[in-house]
Parts: structure tokens; sequence; C-alpha cells
């Protein structure tokens, strides 16, 4: 009956899904070691990282903001963690510290943002560095490394054949779909994105889900900063350098535009794994990691460019 | 527009494979390095390419994007695992954030050949992984030569700053113990600063116009690599005192080379990624034959001045 107006909201997430199909084809085309269900499982865990910053990356660009201070936060927020585990904290409670630690630090981004009137740009330019020299201070330069082989199951450990980082990042995704899909804060995200004078007339609390979207962002730093230093037993200052750039390219790769208001968190997940299978097939091919970031980065130009053409037409 | 996405990908695939091997039915010796983009590697690429040649076997370079980009690194081991290659020659980017990744290619079978930076033992042995050799300069040796010729100069007598790399990386660390050994036993020696550069030029440069600033007796300067080093001597021609400090730098780069003949700099310890890398596949084919390799094979250093 109502096909249309479906084929058009899920249009733009077939595209993307197809292109990932294809790719995927031609890989299993050229190596025989790519379709194999161990492969596909080390490439989802290869994944989950870029996949769960991703996440709360969407969130942010669909309320037409940005976040570059990802990275740094997962830097912060490893080392925090890492330190409270020396200190003797027990498991639960460190992962809570790590957490929150990311939860902070966005709450802090969206403060400046939504109160304090910041351009997202600069306000997260300098979290970035901000919880860079924060990492750095707290550990002095140095990694913090060698935890319980309980901790270490986070990132090392298996439920049902699949890696711990899957499971999360399948949590993760089902839990940003519903929250973006299903509850005020999704609606509003898309409404101060799309028009945020429109939102704030018809009475949404701009300044309240402004800060909670960062938070979320933050947050999810600080999860992926868990996975990350659970997976080299290790919480490194300079962890997480440039991985700002890697999440919005699988975000905007996803069909989520930078002009805000659009976007789907499925997008994302797909954009990231178009990006986890581009690395994998290139390294299982034996390509030189210059190839590899020219590849990489003239599949974000052809995304965009595609996502502009799409929604000309719709015009 | 979407009719376009494909064949620009399968095109950009395709030029990527012929910059690399194509994937055969010869098992394949990995090598992982740090960066490809530093004369260093690129020589020990080449060693390494050299000796696959001559054996008639396949290799494979990789290396991630950023120099310190542990998990990268760490990506790149799991995937050639899926890959199956026949053995992993590996220079570490983190001495101990490496070890879950070596544990991975220990559970494969596939044997790892540590060269160049070491693995943090303790680290390895407390996971239960273990490594088939390890490749290397002896950075200690290396940093009580430069030491020494320091503090033969000088005459036994005089101040000394130093210019540290990263602070805890290994390398940098055995360089300046090294040196350390060499100068302490001269009590006439003194250092009067001893601050890391980050084994970078700019920062070598910034670091040291400061010491100058505030320790202008200083005499002689060593810098835990060739970059910082190099920087230093910039920072003394800057302030008008050229020929008066001897600067002695580590790694013999191609720069390092041109200013020691200029007489800019004193000297420099010229390691040898070459035959680093000409010795990682070597070894790796004995480690295949099933040959026990010892604990530490040394590359050769000299002194260059």
């Amino acid at each position: 009956m109502h096909l249309s107006p479906l084929v058009s909201h899920y249009g733009r997430q077939f595209g993307i899904l197809l292109v990932l199909i294809l790719l995927s084809l031609l890989l299993w085309g050229l190596s025989p070691h790519f379709m194999t269900l161990s492969n596909w499982l080390n490439i989802a865990q290869q994944t989950a990282l870029n996949a769960i910053i991703a996440a709360g990356m969407t969130f942010v660009i669909i309320s037409a903001g940005i976040d570059l201070s990802v990275g740094s936060i997962l830097a912060l927020a490893g080392v925090v963690m890492a330190g409270s585990l020396k200190a003797g904290a027990p498991v639960p409670l460190a992962l809570l510290i790590g957490l929150a630690a990311g939860f902070a630090c966005g709450c802090v981004n969206g403060l400046l943002i939504a109160r304090g009137k910041l351009p997202a740009f600069i306000a997260t330019l300098g979290m970035m560095s901000v919880a860079r020299g924060g990492a750095l201070i707290f550990t002095d330069g140095r990694p913090i490394s060698g935890f319980s082989p309980g901790f270490r199951a986070i990132a090392n450990g298996e439920f049902l054949a699949v890696p711990m980082p899957v499971w999360v990042m399948g949590v993760v995704y089902l839990a940003a779909h519903l929250l973006l899909n299903r509850t005020r804060l999704g609606r509003y995200t898309y409404a101060i994105g799309g028009n945020e004078e429109a939102a704030l007339l018809s009475g949404v609390h701009v300044q309240r889900y402004k800060t909670l979207v960062y938070a979320f962002s933050g947050l999810m730093s600080g999860l992926a900063a868990i996975v990350l230093t659970a997976r080299l037993n290790s919480a490194q200052p300079i962890a997480g350098m440039s991985y700002e750039l890697d999440a919005i390219a699988a975000t905007v790769i996803g069909g989520t535009s930078l002009t805000g208001g659009e976007g789907h968190i499925i997008g994302t997940l797909i954009g990231a794994f178009i990006m986890g299978v581009l690395r994998n097939g290139l390294n299982l091919l034996g390509v030189s990691s210059f190839v590899q970031q020219t590849v990489i980065g003239a599949v974000i130009i052809i995304a965009v460019l595609l996502d502009m053409a799409i929604k000309k037409r719709r015009i | 527009m979407k009719k376009l996405v494909l064949p620009l990908l399968i095109l950009g695939l395709q030029a990527g494979c012929r910059q690399g091997p194509k994937e055969t039915g010869t098992p394949a010796i990995a090598l992982v390095m740090k960066t490809l983009n530093n004369p260093f590697f690129m020589e020990m690429q080449q060693g390494a390419e050299e000796a696959a040649k001559t054996r008639q076997v396949q290799v494979i370079v990789q290396a991630a994007e950023r120099e310190v980009d542990v998990e990268k690194q760490m990506q790149i081991i799991e995937n050639l695992i899926q890959r199956r290659v026949a053995a992993i020659c590996l220079t570490p980017a983190g001495s101990r954030e490496v070890v879950p990744a070596i544990l991975k290619a220990n559970r494969a079978g596939i044997p790892v050949l540590i060269v160049d930076s070491g693995v943090d033992s303790v680290a390895l042995a407390e996971a239960g992984g273990h490594v088939a050799t390890f490749i290397g300069s002896d950075n200690f040796d290396g940093g009580r030569i430069a030491g020494q010729m320091i503090v033969d100069k000088l005459g036994g007598k005089g101040n000394v700053a130093i210019l540290e790399g990263v602070p805890g990386h290994e390398t940098g660390d055995s360089r300046l113990r090294g040196f350390h050994a060499a100068i302490d036993r001269a009590p006439g020696i003194h250092v009067v600063a001893s601050q890391p550069a980050n084994f970078e030029r700019d920062q070598g440069y910034s670091v040291f116009q400061n010491i100058l600033q505030s320790h202008p007796e200083v005499q002689a300067v060593f810098g835990c690599n060739d970059m910082m080093a190099l920087g230093a001597i910039e920072a003394i021609a800057a302030a008008g005192r050229s020929g008066d400090i001897l600067v002695v730098g580590f790694d013999a780069i191609a720069d390092a080379r041109e200013a020691i003949q200029a007489g800019r700099m004193a000297a420099s310890i010229a390691q040898n990624p070459h035959e680093m890398g000409r010795l990682a596949v070597e070894n790796a084919l004995r480690a295949l034959r099933g040959e026990t390799l010892p604990a530490r094979i040394p590359v050769p250093i000299e002194l260059v001045r």
C-alpha cells in the first residue's frame, strides 16, 4: 500500500548495503581467505571499536554538530579506568569509572556548546587537546598495562563462539536504534539538527537535549576505551589518535548528512563495516597501507557524492 | 551516480593489487613494520625483499598508517593470520600492547620473529606467549659507544646534555642507559640537562634552544636519534655557536651523514636495517624448517664519524 515512503525512507541504506555486499563479493573473488566464518568474526571484531564510537558520532552529526574529541576522550577514559584497576578497584567499579569519565567529558562538551553557545567544532577541538593532555599528565606519558584475565575477557572472551566486542557492538546498535527512533531524545535530535530555531519555538528543551547528545558520544568513547584497553591489555595515553576521522567517515558513508537532521544508525553500522571490510580485504591481498588510505578516502568521497545526488533527485 | 561506485571501487582495488603481491598458493612470510614512510624501515623492507627474491619466497610487507597505532598493527596481524602466512616478522609498535597479537599468532601455530624493537619479555612470559627470536641492534651498546666517544673527545671532563626519545620507549631507553654506562664512569663529565624531545627534529630544536639558554656552558649533546641531534645542530647555528658544541646522534640517517661530512656533527651510530630485513627473512625460513633459533640475533652497529 504505502510502499513508496518506506522505500525512500530506507532506500539510502539499501544503497549503502548494496555497496557492502558488492565489495564483499569482489573481495571473495580476489582472495580465498576472505569469505570464511572466522574471517567475518575477525572483521566484526575489528569493526566493533570504530562502530561503537560512530554510534555516538551519529547522534552528534544528526543534531548538526561534530565531535572531534572522541579519540582523546577514549584515551583519557582508558587511562583513568586502568589507573583505578591498578589501584585495586574491582572490575565492575573500574568499568563504571571509565564510562563516567567519558560521560563527564561529553557533558562538558555539551554544556560548552548548548549553554556556552560555542561552535561544536571549537568546543570539541578544545576538548580534544584538553583530554589528550589530561591522559598524558595522568600517566606521565607512559602506558598502563597488565590486567586480570577477567578484565581482558571483555575483548578476548567469546559467547556462543562470537567475540565479546561484537556482542557489545550489537547491544550498542540495538540501544542506539531504539533511542533514536523510539524516544524523545531521538526525535528531538532530528528536530534540533533539522532546524534548531523551529525546535526551540515548538517547545523542545534544546539545551538539555544537545548536552545529552554530546554526553552520549562521550559515553560511547568510554565504552570503546574499555574494549580497546582489554584488547591491548594496556591503556595508552596516545591511544585513539585520528579515531574521530574514522567515526565521522563511518557515519557519513552510512548516509548521515553533515548538515544535520538526517541519518540512520544502521547506515552508520554498515558504513563502519565497509571500512572494516576494506581494511581487512586489502590486508589479505597484501596491499600497502598507502593504497589502503587512498581507497578508503575515495570511498568516503563517493559515498557523499551518492548521498548528494539522491537528495537532489528527491527535491 | 550509483553506477559509478562499483567500477571506481574495482579500479581502486586493482590499482592497489598491482602494487602489492598477488595472493598465490606459495607460503608467504609477512614483515609487519611500524611504518612505511621512514627511511630506516624502507631499507629494512628492501633487505627483506632482496632476501626473499634470492630464496624464491613471497614476502608481504604491511604497516599501520600511524607509527604509534598498536591497535591497527594488531588488526594487520589478525588479518595475516586469516591469510595463513607461514611466518610473521614483526617490529612492535608497542612493547607490551603487541603481546595479545603475538598470542593469537602462537595459537594459530605461526612463528613470530621480533625485529628491531623488543617485546616486554615479562609481559610476554606472564601471558604465556613466545617468540622465535629477536633480531636487532644492541641499542645499549650503541649508546655506550656514543658516550665513550664524547668522554674521549672532551678529555674526560666537561658538561653534557642529552635529548631523550619518547618516555617509556624501549629503544630510546636502552640507548640512554648505554650512554650513561659510559659517561657515569668518567667523574669529570656532568650531565647538565636530560630532556625528552620525542625523537622529533622540531622538538630537538626547541628543547636544545632552551638548554642553550639555561646552560650556555654545555659542551656536548647526545641525541637518542639523529632527528633530535639535527634539530640541536640548527639550534646551535641559530645561537651563533656552530662548531662550539659536539653533537652525537644515533641511526646515521642520510641527513646526519651529510652533516658529519660537513663537520657540523661529530658522529652518529649506524644501525643496519637492510641487514635486519635480510636476517628476518633468512631466520623465518630457518624457523619454518624446524630449526631452533638463538634467543637474540645481534645486527652489527658501527660508529660513523
